[in-house]
This record gives C-alpha cells, sequence and structure tokens, in this order.
C-alpha cells in the first residue's frame, strides 16, 4: 500500500465542500456603501461597538450569535435581507434605531466578510501572489487548477473569489485540516479484483459504485462490486503548514491573488 | 465471467480517448456526442440490443434529479458512460450506469436564467452555454473551467438557450430572445480558446441587401437562432433556422417579406458565408419561427435523386428542399387543420387567404402559436425509411396591440392564446411527404419532449401526458410505456456502456435512464479502509 504523503498526488486538496455548497451570495444591491472602504471602516467600527460581542469580532460567531461568514455559505442572505435583520432583529436579536445610511455601512462591512473576497477590497498585492501560487515554495498548482492550469487532485480554484468570502479562503489555506471533510474530496486508493491499482479523488462513492479522478486527471467510473479494497483518507491530503511555509506577507498576496480568482471577473486569467 | 475484461478495456480507453471531429461525425453509437446524435439531424441510434421484442422488458435503472430544476429541455450528451446534462446556467456529469452525480459546475451570478437546451463535447473538453451568452468550457473528467468566454451581451436582448454544435473544432452558439427585439446572429468560436471566428447576422444592416423588406425597425428585426442546427461535412455546411421577426404579432410596422426571419439559412462552416436562404413564412406575424430540425437526407423526390433537406415547419406545412442550391422541392400539409394559407406554390411560397393577420378582436387562425410542430427532437430511421414529427392540431386567438414598439421590453406587439388541440406523432415519407402512420397523445399539447429511433426497429418518444413510450417504428403500435409522474420537455438519447443499452430523458425536474431488466445481484462490501492521519 502506498502512502500518500510519499507521491506526488500528497500536495493540496482544498477542504471546502464540492457537492453541498450553494456557491451562491444573493446580493444584488446597487447601495453604494457595498465594496466602498469608507462605508466599510464606518461598519467595521458600527459592528465592533454593537455586535462584535455576540456574533464574535471576524464575524466568526460567539456563544450568543451564529457565525455570520461561514453561515452564509450554507445559507446566503442577499444585502436587503442583511439591512433588514439589522433593522427588525430576529429571534433574540434585538430591532435596531439606526438610521438608513448607518444600517447600509454596517451591511457594508458584513457583506466585506461574507460576501464573495473578489466584490470587496482585500489587501495584498496579487502579481505578487500569483507568483507564489504558481511557485514552488506554495506549489498551490501541483493539485489546484486555474483556468485549465495545474493540477487535477484539489479542486478547481478559476472562481475561488467569486464564490468565496477572504475569511473562509483564508481558513482553508492555513487551516485546512479543520473543516469537516466531505465527500467528493476524499483522496482514495482502489484495489480492483482484477489486479489493477488506482489512486485519486474519489468525486462520489456509495456501497454500489465509485466515480474516481485518478492522479493523471482521468475519470474512472467503478462498480464497487469489482473493487477488492479501497482506502479512503480520512483527513485533507492539503499540507497544513501554510502559516509557517509562507511569510505574512506572502500569505496575505496568496489571498489576494486567490480573491481574484472569478469567472465573472475581467481580471481573473492566470 | 466477461466483466472485469470490458472494465480493463474502459479504463485504458477513458484514459486517452479525446473525442475527434471523425466520431461524432460518424453518429451516435455507444456514445451520443452531439444535440441530435448525428449532424444530420436524425435522432437515430444503430444500437439494437433494446428492440421491437424485447423493449417490454424495459425498466428504470436509475434516476438524477437535478437540484432545483423545473421543466428541463436538456438533451444529455454522452460519451465513455457519463451523461453530461445542462440546466439553465448549471451542467451535471452524471454516471450512465448509476445515475451517480460526478460532478458539477454552476454559474449562479448569470445575468439572466433561462432554459438550456444541452452540452456539446469536443476532445476533453465539455462545453455549454450561460443565458446571459458565456460559452464555458470544462475539464470532462473533473468539471475544472478551462475558459469561459463572453461572446454577446445581454444588455441588448441577446439571451442563449441552445445546445452548442461543435463541427471541426469551431463551436456554433445561436442567439435567443427574439420576443423582444434583438438582432438575431449565429457565430463560431474557437473550440481552444472561445475566440470569435466569425459571427453571421440573420437580419441585414441598413442599406445591405434584404434589408428593404423591413421597415424602420430593422434594428431590433429578431430572427434569433434559438435551436441547434445541422451540418453535412461533405458540403461543409451548417443548416440553421431562423426564428420570428419582430414585433411579433404587430406587422404593420414592418412592411415586406423581413428577411431573414422564419427562415432555413445554409453557412458555409469555415466563413460564416450565406450560401442559400430559403424563408418559409415571409412576413410571418404568428410567431412561426422556423425552429424545428432541418433533418438531411439523400432520397428520391419526384423521381429523382437528391441531397435533400426535409423541414417540419411550425407554419403547418413539411417542405423538401434541394440542400445543395436551396431550391424548393415539395410542401405537403404537415397537419389537418391549416387555416392561413391554401397552400405552397410551386417557387415554395405560402399561398395566403384573406383575414388571417392578427386584430384588436383577435383572429382565430390554425395552427396556433405554438405551431404544427417545434423544436420538439424529430428523428429518421434508415432502416424503415420514415420520419418521425411530433405535431399540434391546435388553433388561436390572434390579438394585435397598436402600442407603440418598444425593443428589449417584452413586447411582442399583441399576444395569442393555445386552446385545446392534439399531440400525434406521425410518421412521414421523406419521397413523397405524406404520412404513413400516425400515433394519437392524450394531454393539454404542453409537452416539448421529442423522440429517438433505433435500428432495434423503435422510437422511444415522450408523450403529452408525461410518458416515455416506445412504439414499433414500422408501424406505431405501442410497445411500452413508462410514466415519469411529470411533465416531459426534452428529447430521449440512447448510449450503451459495459455492453449494456440505456435510453435516456430528462423530465421536468430528473434525468431518467432504463434498460432491460436483470435479477438484482448481491453486492458482496468491498475492504474499505479509513485511513487515519
Amino acid at each position: 500500500m502506498r502512502v500518500f504523503a510519499a507521491t506526488p498526488f500528497a500536495a493540496a486538496l482544498f477542504a471546502l465542500p464540492v457537492l453541498a455548497q450553494h456557491g451562491m451570495y444573493l446580493s444584488d444591491s446597487k447601495n453604494p456603501a457595498i465594496g466602498n472602504p469608507e462605508a466599510i471602516a464606518a461598519g467595521t467600527k458600527l459592528f465592533m461597538g454593537s455586535c462584535a460581542g455576540c456574533h464574535g469580532p471576524d464575524g466568526g460567531g460567539g456563544a450568543r450569535g451564529p457565525n455570520l461568514v461561514r453561515r452564509s455559505l450554507w445559507h446566503p442572505l442577499s444585502d436587503e435581507n442583511i439591512f433588514a435583520v439589522i433593522r427588525n432583529g430576529v429571534a433574540d436579536m434585538p430591532a435596531t434605531k439606526l438610521p438608513d445610511d448607518q444600517t447600509w455601512n454596517l451591511v457594508a462591512f458584513i457583506h466585506s466578510l461574507t460576501g464573495p473576497a473578489s466584490t470587496n477590497p482585500v489587501p495584498g498585492d496579487p502579481a505578487a501572489g500569483k507568483a507564489i501560487y504558481w511557485g514552488a515554495k506554495a506549489g498551490c498548482a501541483n493539485c489546484h487548477s486555474i483556468r485549465g492550469q495545474g493540477g487535477s487532485m484539489g479542486p478547481d480554484l478559476s472562481n475561488i473569489g467569486g464564490s468565496r468570502p477572504l475569511a473562509v479562503i483564508r481558513e482553508s489555506v492555513v487551516e485546512p485540516a479543520k473543516d469537516l471533510y466531505y465527500l467528493g474530496n476524499e483522496a482514495a486508493t482502489v484495489e480492483l479484483k482484477n489486479g489493477q491499482k488506482l489512486e485519486g479523488v474519489a468525486k462520489n462513492r456509495s456501497n454500489y459504485s465509485l466515480q474516481l479522478v485518478d492522479t493523471k486527471g482521468a475519470l474512472h467510473l467503478i462498480q464497487m462490486r469489482d473493487v477488492k479494497k479501497l482506502t479512503i483518507s480520512d483527513t485533507t491530503p492539503m499540507p497544513t503548514d501554510f502559516a509557517k511555509r509562507l511569510s505574512r506577507t506572502e500569505l496575505r498576496d496568496l489571498l489576494a491573488y486567490l480573491a481574484k480568482q472569478d469567472i465573472r471577473g475581467k481580471e481573473s486569467a492566470q | 465471467m466477461i466483466r472485469p475484461v470490458l472494465f480493463a478495456l474502459l479504463l485504458t480507453g477513458s484514459a486517452v480517448a479525446q473525442v475527434s471531429h471523425e466520431e461524432i461525425a460518424k453518429g451516435a453509437g455507444e456514445n451520443w456526442l452531439t444535440y441530435a446524435g448525428t449532424y444530420s439531424g436524425w435522432r437515430y441510434s444503430p444500437l439494437t440490443q433494446i428492440n421491437a421484442a424485447n423493449v417490454r422488458n424495459v425498466v428504470p435503472k436509475w434516476v438524477y434529479h437535478v437540484p432545483g430544476a423545473r421543466g428541463l429541455q436538456s438533451s444529455p450528451i454522452v460519451y465513455q458512460g457519463v451523461l453530461y446534462v445542462t440546466a439553465p446556467n448549471s451542467i451535471y456529469a452524471v454516471d450512465g450506469r448509476t445515475g451517480r452525480l460526478i460532478w458539477r459546475y454552476a454559474d449562479p451570478r448569470a445575468k439572466a436564467n433561462g432554459a438550456n437546451r444541452g452540452a456539446a463535447i469536443w476532445q476533453d473538453k465539455v462545453y455549454f452555454t450561460t443565458t446571459d451568452n458565456y460559452l464555458v468550457a470544462l475539464n470532462r473528467h473533473t468539471g475544472a473551467l478551462i475558459f469561459n468566454k463572453q461572446y454577446a451581451d445581454v444588455a441588448k436582448g441577446t439571451t442563449s438557450t441552445s445546445a452548442p454544435v461543435i463541427a471541426k473544432g469551431k463551436v456554433i452558439v445561436g442567439s435567443s430572445g427574439g420576443d423582444g427585439g434583438m438582432r438575431g446572429f449565429l457565430m463560431a468560436l474557437s473550440a481552444d480558446t472561445g475566440e470569435e471566428l466569425w459571427k453571421t447576422y440573420t437580419i441585414p444592416a441598413k442599406g445591405e441587401k434584404g434589408s428593404e423588406t423591413w421597415g424602420d425597425l430593422i434594428d431590433w428585426g429578431g430572427g434569433a437562432t434559438w435551436l441547434s442546427g445541422t451540418y453535412d461535412p461533405a458540403l461543409n455546411t451548417l443548416y440553421w433556422t431562423t426564428g420570428n421577426p419582430w414585433p411579433d404579432y404587430n406587422g404593420s410596422v414592418r412592411p415586406g417579406d423581413n428577411l431573414y426571419s422564419c427562415s432555413l439559412l445554409a453557412l458555409d462552416l469555415d466563413t460564416g458565408k450565406m450560401k442559400w436562404y430559403f424563408q418559409f413564412t415571409p412576413h410571418d406575424t404568428h410567431d412561426w419561427d422556423a425552429q424545428s430540425w432541418p433533418v438531411l437526407l439523400d432520397t428520391e423526390i419526384a423521381g429523382k435523386p437528391r441531397k435533400a433537406v426535409l423541414h417540419a415547419n411550425r407554419n403547418g406545412f413539411f417542405y423538401a428542399l434541394d440542400r445543395v442550391t436551396g431550391e424548393f422541392l415539395r410542401a405537403t400539409p404537415l397537419i389537418d387543420k391549416v387555416t392561413w394559407a391554401k397552400g405552397i406554390d410551386a417557387k415554395g411560397r405560402p399561398i395566403e387567404l384573406p383575414n388571417i393577420e392578427p386584430s384588436a378582436e383577435g383572429r382565430w387562425i390554425c395552427p396556433s402559436v405554438k405551431g404544427a410542430t417545434n423544436w420538439m427532437g424529430q428523428s429518421y430511421n434508415p432502416g424503415t425509411g420514415l420520419l418521425y414529427v411530433l405535431t399540434l392540431e391546435q388553433c388561436g386567438m390572434y390579438f394585435r396591440s397598436s402600442q407603440q414598439p418598444q425593443p428589449m421590453k417584452n413586447f411582442s406587439g399583441g399576444g395569442a392564446t393555445e386552446e385545446g388541440g392534439q399531440v400525434i406523432l406521425r410518421a412521414l415519407n421523406p419521397k413523397t411527404g405524406l404520412r404513413v402512420w400516425e400515433y394519437p397523445m392524450t394531454g393539454l399539447g404542453r409537452m416539448w419532449t421529442g423522440t429517438v429511433s433505433t435500428a432495434g426497429g423503435i422510437i422511444f418518444s415522450g408523450d403529452d401526458d408525461g410518458n416515455l413510450l416506445a412504439l414499433d417504428a414500422r408501424n406505431g403500435k405501442h410497445l411500452w410505456h413508462f410514466n415519469v409522474g411529470e411533465m416531459l420537455t426534452a428529447s430521449p438519447v440512447v448510449y450503451s456502456i459495459d455492453g449494456k443499452q440505456y435510453v435516456a430523458i430528462a423530465s421536468a425536474s430528473a434525468v431518467f435512464s432504463f434498460g432491460l431488466f436483470e435479477p438484482a445481484e448481491s453486492i458482496a462490501s468491498p475492504v474499505i479502509e479509513i485511513k487515519k492521519k
């Protein structure tokens, strides 16, 4: 049995769920506060004063309020919905008496936390981040592809900035094993009854069939009755040392580059 | 035990295989590589494992519910056992033996959201278009994006609904939106990069030849190309139909024939240059787009061998043209009740009856706005020599509005009703244009499903009441049916994997796949080891 860490395939799988994701941000608001750095800064102040107590300083959730960043993946809200929740309250959350413009500043801040990274101002130098992404030190392209370039073992990142908040992208890079592990990204080795051995990612599997993309990127449709042994890794094969491997600046720049990857963006070409 | 051998072959195959032009041109077999199965628009499969003698043993094999789908119109592309099914702004790769999802790609931020009729495949990429006119190319194994490229602007009234057709590395994409005012076109994009290779408008610009058949509204004339077309590799010619002129029901603001609306265009694949055109319904005021299949067939017509193109038109007539020259050969009634024209003259022009224009009070005309047929997949079976067309016997009231035309405001210059009616599957003889048999259906005339026919002597067709059915291709005799429990709005496809034949169809919300009954086999669980890090 080969061990994953010893193969080139061992590099990065993105620990985000592919099958379960809604991948949808429901914002259509044309309010000028959205994406405006000044409004976001004003909103940050308000948030820290009135909201962080329950929702945590980064919107990551606290004892009394839900995680606003992660929740948006499963249950996206439009800017108008967020506005209405702040204005009217919901469940135990009280209503507010903020004027419209200040409420919109708050929405702009929450949007910047929870909206797709590509729609918000992101610190760092994407050009420098591009070099890091495609370079050997980070090695992202060994497993991930962007617009047809790169490996096929990890999830495609062509739209990562267009579908994920920055905080979620950061967490996935720095702590890839923290997330739950989902069907669709499992590292798998299969021994078939005919002696053949395949290694790759299980795109899907059940007791009866397995859909596997091998390390060369070729898809195999396998019936489980033809399988002698299936070995599944219960954690991400993505390296967990990026916080150490990259300097703070490098990490920031890498995130700035990833934030730009948006299938609807003009600058997303690698 | 033969299974491991087949399996090993499959594995070797999938590691290297690339879908080539020759493979698509060969037509359907194990795979279904282009929207109509063949470039000639036959929707014909040479597979015979399921045939007229054993089709009664067909049972459902799996169902894949497309998340959130309503009114799916996608005709799946099948390659090496994988089905590629589109829904609005999304595409799903599904294991053709088990119905298990392999990957999906979705673009929920598209600026429009409408029907999508299917994907295309070329080399190692799968293609589809978003409603707001992006051509999307994906790695067929993983669903990873290779490129997406915008080729038209939704802000100019154009959307995309049709399945692209790929010929010799050119992705042919059409245009939709002709009921709201836009200028129709057909485009060829590079399959490698998405870059534009040519663009041919279906409505001339002011001053160009044909523009004299319009008034001032020519810039918004419609003539959308919202259904995939057919292709003759030997003539290197594309055959594409165009939609209604705009505004649909008010003809007084666009005096003339309104070229090249409601027409069949023959275009050179390499340049997009028009070789000829044939207009079925000059100055249409009943929204009878020419969208229905231009079926390419070499046959004898009036005693002469012809390279023909057959066309069952929404206006109620069944046409045969010479596909080399565009010469009109013949037209016969497709349905029983046609009240707007007495017939078609020797040059192919309708002999119109008086008082057929929509009016403020309404005008009762047959066929209805939905047409005598529509974009439902039709099929030609070389074994029986018959063409199978879903037809609709229905009439309706046509109204004209005197309102000033407003492009892109969902204004069609009036309206129309669809009242009662019956869907009838008809077998037509291409040589004579006459009916050979027919199969009437129960329902409300609301289906959009189509047919496929096989060398096994059967036609699979959706009916007007949510059944997939199998008929004897020779005589239309009912052989089998299955109730999918909801309206059918897509056409079936036939494929094979591991030596087993399947027939699949998208219903309103799910993809169903059927095959011959086999007793269940107990599957012993293999050893599954979960490795801890």
